[in-house]
């Protein structure tokens, strides 16, 4: 449009006296635009474009998460096996103080089966809502550089705390039988209560991730409602045990937190039979979570990375 | 457009109309990470204190409007805090306008000074990502790879995590990244002044070629002299404001000549 001529816009310090070509009016822009067959830039697509553009995108969820997750424990020098000792060693600090010294057992046949699903599907909840509410903010190195639609970070950072809870989990695995748990066939929806966990995770993930970029202070209360939770949520002590029957039980039993680790300890301890109650309430939570989640994360595209 | 044959060399890649951008900086401490160096000035001649929070506005672009072809190259000339880097993160689609409106084709890849994507990753991890990232399928970046990393010429390094590179190699393997995708818009925002005499001289040939293939480059640099190598057209920015827009020699030399004017 421009080549070959001058365009002041305005002669502050600039030679005065140039040739200056008509600025385009919107309307001149937008048609010219169109007519190019150009993108308007900044403008949020819309919900189901949104959706298909995330899964254009699937392979990049996965290299950044298998990546990440690689990485998480490549900086010291016992490397991978620390994704195992991690958790066994935060078992034996739980089993010290509430097994042995507290005496929270109550209500519970097999503590120490009990304690171990406690912890390690805490654990993934616990890692994953810390890392996903950092999704944007911790990595924006990517999001100043690279155009994708933004909700692939949270879903990465979920998919990243997945897979390095993945050796924990064979862990819980071989301890479950060594605690003395009878081999059972309910152990094979174990994966499931796993997936029903992850999709809360993610739900949780896309919410904090927008609320942590829109307000970085939030991020420091994060890890505080995670170390409450962990206290309420049944990681070492039976809910119905301590806290009765009531509605103040029901609501601590059946908060997403909470129903992840009862659908698991349902999989794979005799003590608990399945329940409907459980896994219904898990997987509403699931879907309920990360469908508004990805709404909610959608609504604020655009401003990711902006500030 | 007239004909069909030329369509591709006088056709517009980038639409930019009225574009204004204010954006949010929290506190004083956090400024420094936003934009680099481009902060205090801006911040003194263009905000207002708040004086219960530390979060203020910076209006960095204030209603610029130009179109560029397939094809062209331009430069980005202005001080320090004109809003040269905003204006590109605009035009790159990761920031959204205030006010006015861009348009553009196809997906833009922005280079700037900060070359790293993920600093715990192996050269060879960001590779993958960032071709991801630019809409490459995986086993377009593999077969991609070998050309990357040789251009780039970092070596072996590929396999350590990005942390233990120096800046000019962060900045050599993001380029190469950058162009193996042939990106329909390339912007370079000082990404090249780390790297060494050799790595710039390569890079330049690499543009040219990038533009042979009807691609647009956006080069935003200090040095006048890249400027006037590469590019054909410059935008001069001055407080938020496109101040000249025209053949490089016209609008370096203007440039060049209002320093004179200010440190007389």
């Amino acid at each position: 449009m421009t080549i070959g001529h001058s365009n002041v816009v305005e002669d502050v310090e600039a030679p005065a006296a140039r040739t200056e070509p008509a600025r385009l009016t919107p309307e001149e822009a937008a048609a010219l635009a169109r007519g190019a067959g150009l993108e308007e830039l900044g403008v949020r697509p819309g919900l189901l474009g949104y959706a298909r553009e995330v899964w254009s995108y699937r392979h990049l969820v996965w290299h950044l998460s298998s990546a990440q997750a690689w990485a998480t424990n490549q900086n010291n020098y016992l490397g991978q096996l620390w994704a195992v000792l991690n958790p066994l060693l935060l078992v034996g600090s739980y089993y010290l103080i509430f097994g042995l010294l507290l005496k929270t057992r109550g209500g519970t046949s097999n503590y120490i089966a009990f304690l171990t699903i406690g912890i390690f599907v805490f654990g993934y909840s616990a890692s994953a809502i810390i890392a996903g509410s950092r999704a944007v903010v911790g990595q924006i190195g990517l999001v100043r550089a690279l155009r994708f639609p933004r909700a692939v970070l949270p879903i990465s950072v979920t998919l990243t705390q997945f897979l390095v809870n993945v050796p924990a989990f064979a862990v819980l695995m071989v301890m479950i039988p060594l605690t003395g748990e009878p081999f059972s066939p309910h152990w094979l929806l174990f994966p499931v209560a796993l997936v029903f966990q992850s999709l809360i995770n993610l739900g949780l993930a896309f919410f904090l991730a927008r609320v942590v970029n829109a307000a970085r202070d939030s991020a420091n209360l994060v890890p505080v409602g995670v170390r409450l939770a962990r206290y309420v949520s049944g990681v070492f002590f039976s809910i119905p045990h301590y806290a009765g029957h009531g509605l103040l039980s029901a609501v601590l039993l059946y908060q997403p937190l909470a129903v992840s680790m009862t659908t698991a300890r349902e999989a794979l301890m005799d003590q608990y039979p399945l329940t409907w109650g459980s896994w219904v309430a898990a997987a509403a939570w699931g879907v309920a979570l990360s469908v508004t989640g990805i709404v909610f994360f959608w609504r604020g595209e655009g401003r990711y990375g902006s500030s | 457009m007239e004909a069909a044959d030329v369509a591709d060399t006088t056709s517009p890649s980038v639409v930019c109309s009225g574009l204004d951008i204010v954006y949010t900086v929290f506190g004083a401490k956090q400024k420094g990470t936003d934009t680099g160096g481009e902060l205090p000035l801006v911040e003194r001649l263009l905000t207002k204190r708040n004086p219960v929070s530390s979060v203020r506005k910076v209006h960095a672009v204030k209603d610029v409007s130009f179109v560029v072809n397939h094809g062209e190259a331009v430069g980005i000339i202005g001080r320090n805090g004109s809003g040269k880097s905003t204006l590109l993160r605009a035009v790159a689609g990761l920031m959204p306008p205030t006010n006015g409106r861009v348009w553009a084709s196809g997906r833009p890849s922005l280079l700037g000074v900060n070359a790293v994507l993920l600093t715990g990753l192996t050269g060879a991890k960001n590779v993958m990502i960032g071709g991801l990232a630019l809409g490459l399928t995986p086993r377009q970046v593999r077969e991609r790879y070998d050309d990357i990393v040789d251009f780039s010429g970092i070596g072996d390094f590929v396999n350590l995590p990005m942390s233990a590179y120096s800046s000019g190699m962060g900045a050599r393997l993001r380029f190469a990244i950058s162009t193996a995708a042939a990106p329909d818009i390339l912007m370079i925002d000082e990404a090249l002044a780390t790297g060494d005499a050799e790595f710039q001289a390569r890079s330049r040939d690499r543009i040219a070629e990038i533009r042979r293939d009807a691609s647009t480059v956006f080069l935003v640099s200090h040095s006048n002299a890249a400027i006037r190598e590469s590019c054909d057209r410059v935008l001069w920015m001055e407080q938020g404001r496109l101040v000249m827009d025209g053949p490089t020699d016209e609008v370096v030399r203007a440039y060049e000549q209002s320093h004179r004017k200010a440190t007389a």
